[in-house]
């Protein structure tokens, strides 16, 4: 009787294993329906430490994403280093079964742009399940600076010194590609300020000007400490109508491609991703989950009292997106090269 | 200042119910999350994040802020009992903690790390209250300039770490600033000594190094006889509380070093930039130096406890004064904190001070009050805490060096760690076994990545002239003053014990 029962229960597990395997590794076949992710676990990684702007949109997505899959959990996996380069190598390492994606920054672009070390990824064979936000690239200067209007700054006769964090990291490149588009604006660019660091060396005076993420500031503007001199995006025409924006005083066409890719960049913020080839059936769910979750009034309301913008974009939509940003002319790449290198 | 207002808000927060109740969740839960290696409270504020969603502003952030204010006194549980420490602030109280315990003492380290965790976690907050009125220069007087020179005079103190050695402790202090150098370059962005790994672009990670040359070392002497440790009486001892409360005397014996570390710890909290973990260990660096007899820390010296935690505490009082004002997150907890606070809808800036100044004194009294009442718990826990530190080798150190490693991989989720582990523990036995001093190895590691990244910055926006700004010639002269204090001292001694040079 016990031997019996013994027998049934292992066979009862086999059968439940072989269930288990079966419905990750027949992917496309089997598993089309809407309750592939029931019972199962998603993890979702972000490629920073708990805490800061990643995470917390992150957990956000992840929370509702969960609610609009019935059935599925989804776990938190923080896989920081390398400047995000860990967190998407892993993503794009993971089995493509839909059970594991993640975000990670999209400035990771000018990494494959420039074939540069540690890069173990193809952002053009990624999965996309979405994106969140914008992520309007703006000039941020100090109230304080002698500098009232970024025509003051193209007039200066002296380099501009501007704040980023580590060199090549996505702020670095943006500042250096503004140097490149502006042949008379000398911007001379001082690595090594992450986040609030930037802010307080310009409060005390020492630093004009940084490069960044529109949202980012808002705590700086209100405060009376910065103001935006430009941006690089025309979706932020609507939300900033009298800051003036970079491709209208951009004289080159050089010039202009190069300030698309910062346009680009701007347009995709806060993306989730998975690795090459899931299953186009998975990832519709999946993209579909996205999609309401970040639709959803209650991700919305708590977005905007985090303060975290929330833009909704298909991943169909990403995908091209970074199809097309990844698309350069050589003669653009040895820009981004030279732009990379300088200081 | 209006006392009003400052003295009526800790009279609401002790005399509001739901209020106390809340910091009492709050203080047990910091607590263990920082006690867990590898756990770290940031972790537990952003798991509890999510549930002061929708609270009233003052309750939700007396919540969270009494989470994080005592995510140090905890962390120093297991860097004392276990020489494991529970996150990079408590690195440096591993040194004579878990000397004092290996002697016996452990109810008395625990005692003082606690009291000076209190003591420092109360002078902070009260430093904050007191600098209310002129923070703003304050804050922007500091520079990378300054930074650097800090970073500086905290390593002039390998001098004195070394002990009698100290041609050993330079040679493992420059070795610990080359270990420094691993990761991406601050100034060029490329990789150095990383060989290709990416785990190596974000350099040596401090908790690995700290667990491979003090917690592997130890349970490698201790597996094979070499532990000093008197298990035949103490086998089922408990720490008496009479042993405690000794520790918590010593924190007051030592009064002035006690209220020192405290403000320079508030200071360092005071200025982002500079990392909590420089600011545990520039104090110990200044315990040791301004010591009577230097030659007892590194074996268990009481005050070798007392300055790191009370700089922790007071640390994170320094460190909400930015966050506050100018929505510049002094520490990276504060970071979270901040995000937090956005989210309750508080808004942080200069105008806080004139429309929210309950709001600003009620959190100081919250940073306050969570210390003191986490100091109440933990020395109720004491007795039990301290029967741990008893455990027989042979059950002790698979269950150390488990905790050891799973410290390492968690602390930046790389398992690569645990490779880096074994090579850097290799070393620090071979130290333990030559008496080669390992504290300005660990300095090196510390403080060598914020004078290289400081000194680039302080060039690039002044050029050398950076040493003639006012607070860097103060600076200047208290580099000067340490290395000449040292010379003098050894010359002292060597004149005092003749044949002893």
């Amino acid at each position: 009787m016990l031997k019996r029962m013994l027998a049934v229960a292992v066979g009862v597990l086999f059968l439940a294993g072989c269930q288990d395997n079966s419905g990750v590794a027949g992917g496309a076949g089997s598993a089309a329906d809407e309750n592939y992710f029931s019972g199962r676990t998603i993890t979702y990684i972000i490629a920073t430490d708990p805490g800061g702007g990643y995470d917390a949109y992150g957990r956000m997505i992840a929370r509702y994403m969960q609610e609009h899959l019935p059935g599925a959990r989804i776990i938190i996996r923080n896989v920081p280093g390398a400047g995000h380069i860990v967190g998407a190598n892993t993503i794009y390492a993971s089995r493509p079964d839909g059970l594991t994606i993640g975000m990670f920054n999209t400035g990771l672009i000018y990494n494959q742009l420039l074939g540069l070390d540690g890069v173990q990824f193809d952002l053009t064979r990624m999965s996309w399940v979405g994106k969140a936000s914008n992520e309007i690239r703006v000039m941020l200067v100090a109230t304080n600076s002698p500098y009232k209007s970024f025509e003051d700054m193209l007039a200066a006769d002296e380099p501009v010194k501007f704040a980023a964090s580590g060199v090549g990291s996505a702020a670095y490149l943006d500042t250096r590609i503004l140097d490149t588009v502006y042949p008379e604006f000398d911007i001379e660019t001082i690595s090594g300020f992450a986040g609030a660091e930037g802010e307080l060396s310009m409060m005390r005076g020492e630093l004009v000007a940084q490069v960044g993420i529109d949202s980012s500031y808002h705590q700086f503007v209100a405060n009376g400490n910065g103001y935006f001199a430009l941006t690089m995006s025309q979706l932020a025409a609507e939300l900033y109508p009298d800051v003036p924006v970079a491709q209208d005083y951009a004289t080159t066409e050089d010039g202009r491609e190069l300030l698309s890719i910062l346009e680009a960049l701007s347009d995709l913020g806060r993306l989730t991703a998975g690795p090459p080839d899931i299953p186009t059936d998975i990832l519709a769910v999946l993209r579909e989950a996205h999609s309401n979750a970040l639709n959803d009034p209650d991700l919305l309301a708590e977005a905007m009292q985090i303060h975290v913008p929330i833009t909704e974009g298909s991943g169909e939509y990403v995908e091209q997106r970074i199809i097309e940003a990844l698309d350069q002319p050589p003669e653009i790449i040895s820009l981004l090269e030279q732009a990379a290198t300088s200081h | 200042m209006n006392i009003d207002i400052a003295f009526g808000t800790l009279f609401t927060l002790l005399t509001d119910p739901y209020l106390i109740f809340l910091m009492l969740i709050a203080v047990p839960l910091g607590a263990f999350f920082g006690a867990m290696p590898g756990l770290g409270g940031k972790l537990g504020v952003v798991l509890l994040i999510p549930f002061v969603f929708g609270m009233e502003p003052i309750a939700g952030a007396v919540l969270l802020l009494s989470m994080h204010a005592v995510v140090h006194t905890g962390g120093s549980i297991p860097s004392i009992l276990f020489g494991i420490p529970g996150d990079g602030t408590s690195t440096a109280v591993v040194l004579d903690g878990y000397e004092m315990t290996r002697n016996g003492e452990g109810g008395r380290a625990l005692g003082a790390s606690f009291g000076a965790s209190g003591i420092g976690g109360v002078l902070g907050a009260v430093f904050l209250g007191l600098l209310l009125p002129v923070l703003r220069p304050i804050v922007l007087a500091f520079s990378p300039a300054e930074f650097f020179l800090l970073a500086i005079l905290g390593i002039t103190f390998i001098a004195t770490l070394s002990g009698k050695n100290v041609v050993k402790g330079l040679v493992l202090g420059l070795l610990g600033l080359m270990v420094a150098f691993v990761g991406l370059d601050p100034s060029t962005g490329g990789p150095r000594y990383t060989f290709g790994h990416l785990f190596l672009w974000d350099g040596i990670d401090i908790i690995t190094a700290v667990l491979a040359m003090y917690a592997i070392p130890e349970m490698i002497a201790l597996g094979s006889g070499q532990g000093v440790v008197d298990y035949s009486d103490s086998a089922n001892k408990k720490y008496k509380i009479s042993e405690v409360w000794d520790g918590i005397i010593d924190v007051f014996r030592h009064w002035g070093l006690s209220l020192r570390t405290s403000l320079v710890g508030a200071v360092i909290g005071l200025i982002p930039g500079l990392g909590g973990d420089a600011a545990s260990w520039i104090c110990y660096g200044h315990a040791v130096q301004s010591s009577k007899t230097p030659e007892r820390f590194g074996k268990g010296a009481v005050e070798g406890v007392i300055a790191p935690e009370t700089a922790n505490n007071s640390k994170e009082g320094g460190a909400l004064l930015p966050t506050l004002f100018f929505a510049v997150p002094g520490s990276s907890g504060m970071a979270l904190l901040l995000g937090a606070f956005l989210m309750l809808g508080i808004q942080p800036g200069p105008t806080i001070v004139t429309e929210n100044i309950d709001l600003v004194w009620m959190l100081i009294w919250a940073l306050a009050v969570s210390n003191v009442l986490c100091v109440v718990i933990l020395l109720g826990l004491t007795p039990w805490l301290g029967s741990l530190a008893n455990v027989r080798p042979p059950l002790l150190i698979p269950f150390v060096l488990v905790f050891a490693l799973l410290g390492s991989y968690l602390s930046s989720a790389a398992w690569e760690n645990l490779i880096l582990i074994f090579f850097l523990g290799c070393l620090g036995y071979m130290c333990r076994r030559h008496s080669w001093p390992r504290p300005p190895f660990v300095i090196g590691v510390v403080l060598g990545p914020v004078a290289e990244d400081s000194l680039h910055k302080a060039l690039a926006l002044w050029g050398p002239s950076f040493f003639l700004r006012p607070i860097s010639l103060i600076l200047i002269a208290m580099i000067i003053g340490s290395i000449a204090f040292y010379i003098w001292r050894t010359r002292r001694e060597s004149v005092e014990v003749p044949g002893n040079a």
